[in-house]
């Protein structure tokens, strides 16, 4: 991972919104052609990252450079590069769809109608529409229309399925691995782990406006827990005083715990011993990270987030 | 909503007969909290108003001798056209010319207010999704416009009783002013009714006001018509529902009779209303939502081809009401001609200068240019509304500099400022060549001048503002709004009024010469224009320093 080639290199940025901390020294680095999960509950600070590496809002401490270039001094030129969907689209309401498309793709330069028109259909909107009818959802497609079709290197997506159905959801995963095989970077900020999961190559965990985790997703599960279901003939009580045994509960006759990654070769020779009739044992989900870093530690102050919506 | 809750009755089979009005009572109580400050403001507003009326022309004639000599002001051709027919006007008292000069302006005030009140609470709910939120409870399907109904009588008739009592306190008679009042409030009722049927049209609760308001407009438009022609009012005046109420003929022939055809109509449109609500689904509209196009036109490709799009609704919008003010304020110079000399000392303080006509001119340019500069500032607001919403940081999110951005819509604004003075001083100047007897050409002239010299003044205006929004963006809109209202009341008070230097000094549209009446000086142009340019060159400065919508 060379820090030169970088698309976006954030370092000890620090943004507050009077006594908020919205950013606290945070650090991301995303590389060229990557689809980049950026994970974290409401009000963590994603879209105020968002927007401070679009350059609309200015850090108080720390550098950002995206293509190299300072988002604040160079936006023009940066935004040749670039393409954002923010988190609550809001478009002009006496425009249609197609016509709002059309401007953000001419104010890009030139751009391939067929393309556009095959994004429309494939997100079946209805671009003859004023936009004042769209629904939240619709809103966003047109968002996404005019990004992906614009042949932009980087992608700046805000929570952008939020308020898509799941049909929709599928096609839109479909035309980001479309611009990850064009060679795209996509920094793809969301709540909803599954989509990141299904899309990323690497994850980011934001809390509190601060980077708690960045890798590949096997990286990060690494440094986890996976989780063992097992039904047994003899009682597996005993395994919950194993040291690297963690929350041991029953449900329904069978025994739940959590195995530390490194040792999950010691607990399979104690399971052997009790005739097991059935197992289940899975890697930690997102939700299981991410209850890692919300749960349990107490909460610094909660960042204010510009526009985001609640969980689904 | 626990108002609400207690109106739950029991659950009927089929939604018909009375519990189609379920948690009617509920939602009254609801709108009345809801709507407790605006309200109160519209009838106190129109209360206040009707008692100036009442008073205010015994302050600017002394006895009804004078009043005698100002009756032409109603009596004349023009002076119906704004105002009515002009009943009684032979034999002029205080309270006959309250009624023929000014109750309009009360009646069109009830009839926006209720208007505005009834798409509020019917098709804006709608849009908004809440009333799909309050029809899920226990509320039946008539409920909602039978409340928002009864809320507008209720506000119909607390304004009518503060007009009523407004004109008592001047000493009018009780039988006139129960009419008046009465009126008032049956316009009123007339065009809450037109709103009930409007509010089923459309999906969009702006359209539903505007083809409310299109109504009023056409019954003042036809009204106009009616009256012009003949002192007590044509056929054509009973084609408008506004020339029924002033055919009641307050004070002179007292015509209750006509109230019915009033009330009447109001009833018949409600039920129109209630019907054509059944015909359609919550949220849906009886006329279909037309479609746009699928391609946008290539002047939509640029910055400014936004920038027009964006503003132009709104500049057009004061565009078409000021130059027909224009028109009207230039059609009363010969009038004002003829009345000349026999106007009370009270408005010839207002209307400087040796020639009465060219005194009025170049007030009512002032007072023209004052609304103009008003249209920038709406533009101004409507900026920082874009970027409240999100769509400037959307649109800065493609390739398009800050510098570019404001500087276009500036460009819009400021060219739709210029064009408006100069197509208000058109109609002014159309409307005076129009009536005037001996010199329409000159008189022209000067009116288009007169409009067009103004440009300083709202060229500083705008740059104030423009600077705000780049600094301190949270003052641009109450700081401008203060800075046209503050003006309008020095250009009309002002000069009635002592008050120390430094008043006049801050009323940006008091330093220019009077033209026509005073000859043109360039000092206070400069001034005006460089302070208009310093604040625009530093709003674009600000604004490109400054962070975009920080929360």
């Amino acid at each position: 991972m060379s820090q030169r080639n970088a698309v976006i290199e954030a370092h000890e940025v620090h943004k507050s919104f009077g006594p908020v901390r919205a950013l606290d020294d945070l650090t991301l680095e995303i590389l060229p052609g990557e689809v980049h999960g950026f994970l974290g509950p409401n009000g963590s600070g994603k879209s105020t990252a968002m927007r401070v590496l679009l350059g609309v809002l200015r850090p108080d401490s720390g550098t950002v450079k995206v293509f190299g270039l300072d988002p604040w001094r160079d936006a023009v030129a940066l935004h040749q590069r670039l393409a954002y969907v923010p988190g609550d689209v809001e478009l002009w309401p006496n425009l249609t769809g197609g016509e709002v498309i059309d401007m953000f793709l001419r104010l890009r330069g030139k751009y391939d109608r067929a393309r556009r028109d095959e994004l429309i259909e494939r997100f079946d909107l209805d671009p003859r529409k004023k936009t004042r009818t769209y629904s939240k959802g619709n809103r966003q497609k047109v968002a996404l229309i005019s990004a992906l079709a614009a042949h932009t290197d980087l992608l700046l997506l805000d929570e952008p399925t939020a308020g898509l159905d799941p049909l929709m959801e599928a096609v839109f995963q479909d035309v980001i691995h479309q611009a990850k095989s064009e060679g795209r970077t996509v920094l793809l900020s969301s709540h909803i782990l599954a989509q990141v999961e299904a899309l990323s190559d690497r994850i980011s965990i934001i809390r509190a406006g601060h980077i708690v985790e960045s890798g590949s997703l096997s990286d990060l599960r690494h440094m986890t827990r996976t989780t063992f279901e097992i039904e047994s003939g003899r009682p597996a009580g005993h395994l919950a005083s194993l040291r690297f045994v963690h929350d041991y509960r029953t449900v329904g006759g069978r025994s739940v715990f959590e195995v530390d990654g490194e040792h999950i070769h010691d607990v399979m020779a104690e399971i052997v011993k009790l005739g097991v009739h059935g197992m289940v044992a899975h890697p930690p989900t997102l939700e299981q990270l991410l209850m890692r870093h919300y749960g349990q530690q107490p909460s610094r102050e909660v960042a204010q987030d510009t526009p985001e919506q609640a969980a689904p | 909503m626990s108002a609400l809750a207690a109106q739950s009755g029991p659950a009927p089979a089929r939604a018909s007969g009375p519990a189609t009005f379920t948690g009617t009572l509920g939602l009254l109580r609801f709108m009345l909290r809801r709507d407790r400050f605006r309200s109160t403001v519209w009838v106190a507003g129109i209360g206040l108003l009707g008692f100036y009326f009442a008073h205010a022309i015994q302050v600017i004639a002394e006895d009804e001798a004078e009043l005698a000599q100002l009756a032409t002001l109603f009596t004349d051709p023009v002076g119906r056209l704004m105002t009515g027919p002009a009943f009684g006007m032979e034999a002029p008292t205080f309270e006959r010319f309250f009624s023929a000069g000014y109750v309009l302006f009360i009646y069109l005030l009830i009839a926006l207010m209720s208007m505005f009140t009834v798409v509020r609470h019917t098709r804006a709910e709608e849009q908004s999704g809440r009333a799909e939120l309050l029809r899920s409870n226990v509320v039946g399907r008539h409920a909602t416009l039978s409340a928002t109904l009864s809320l507008v009588v209720l506000l119909n008739l607390a304004a009518g009783l503060l007009v009523f009592g407004g004109a008592l306190t001047a000493g009018y008679a009780a039988e006139g002013s129960a009419l008046v009042a009465a009126a008032g409030a049956g316009s009123g009722l007339f065009f809450a009714g037109t709103a009930a049927i409007s509010a089923q049209l459309s999906a969009s609760a702006r359209a539903c006001s505007a083809m409310a308001g299109a109504a009023l407009a056409a019954a003042y438009v036809i009204r106009m018509g009616g009256d012009m022609a003949a002192q007590g009012g044509s056929v054509l005046s009973w084609f408008s529902p506004l020339g029924w109420a002033q055919q009641t003929a307050p004070y002179v022939e007292d015509r209750w009779w006509i109230l019915a055809l009033l009330f009447g109509t109001a009833a018949v449109q409600l039920w129109i209303g209630y019907w054509l609500s059944t015909r359609r689904d919550l949220e849906a509209s009886l006329v279909p939502t037309r479609l746009g196009r699928q391609y946008a036109r290539p002047a939509l490709g640029s910055p400014l081809g936004l920038a027009v799009r964006t503003l132009k609704g709104g500049l057009r919008g004061w565009g078409i009401g000021l130059v027909l003010a224009g028109l009207v304020f230039g059609a009363y110079a010969q009038t004002l001609l003829d009345a000349g000399e026999n106007l009370p000392e009270e408005i010839r303080q207002i209307f400087t200068g040796e020639s009465m006509v060219l005194g009025y001119l170049a007030h009512r340019g002032v007072f023209l240019a004052i609304f103009v500069a008003a249209a920038g500032v709406g533009g101004l607001t409507q900026l920082r509304g874009e970027e409240r919403r999100g769509r400037a940081e959307l649109l800065l999110s493609a390739p398009v500099s800050r510098t570019k951005w404001l500087g276009t819509h500036l460009v819009v604004i400021l060219g739709g400022a210029a064009l408006l003075l100069l197509l208000v001083g058109l109609g002014m100047g159309l409307g005076a060549a129009a009536v005037l007897e001996a010199d329409a050409g000159r008189y022209f002239v000067y009116c288009v001048a007169a409009s067009v010299l103004q440009l300083p003044a709202v060229l500083a205006v705008l740059g104030i503002v423009t600077a705000l929004f780049g600094w301190w963006p949270r003052a641009a809109g109450p700081v401008g709004w203060t800075l046209i209202g503050y003006c309008a009341f020095m250009i009309t008070f002002g000069q009635l009024l002592d008050l120390p230097e430094v008043f006049h000094q801050v009323n940006i549209f008091g330093h220019l010469a009077q033209y026509p009446v005073e000859d043109v000086t360039w000092a206070p142009i400069l001034a005006l224009s460089a302070l208009g340019l310093i604040g625009l060159l530093s709003g674009i400065w600000g604004w490109n320093r400054r962070e975009i919508n920080r929360v």
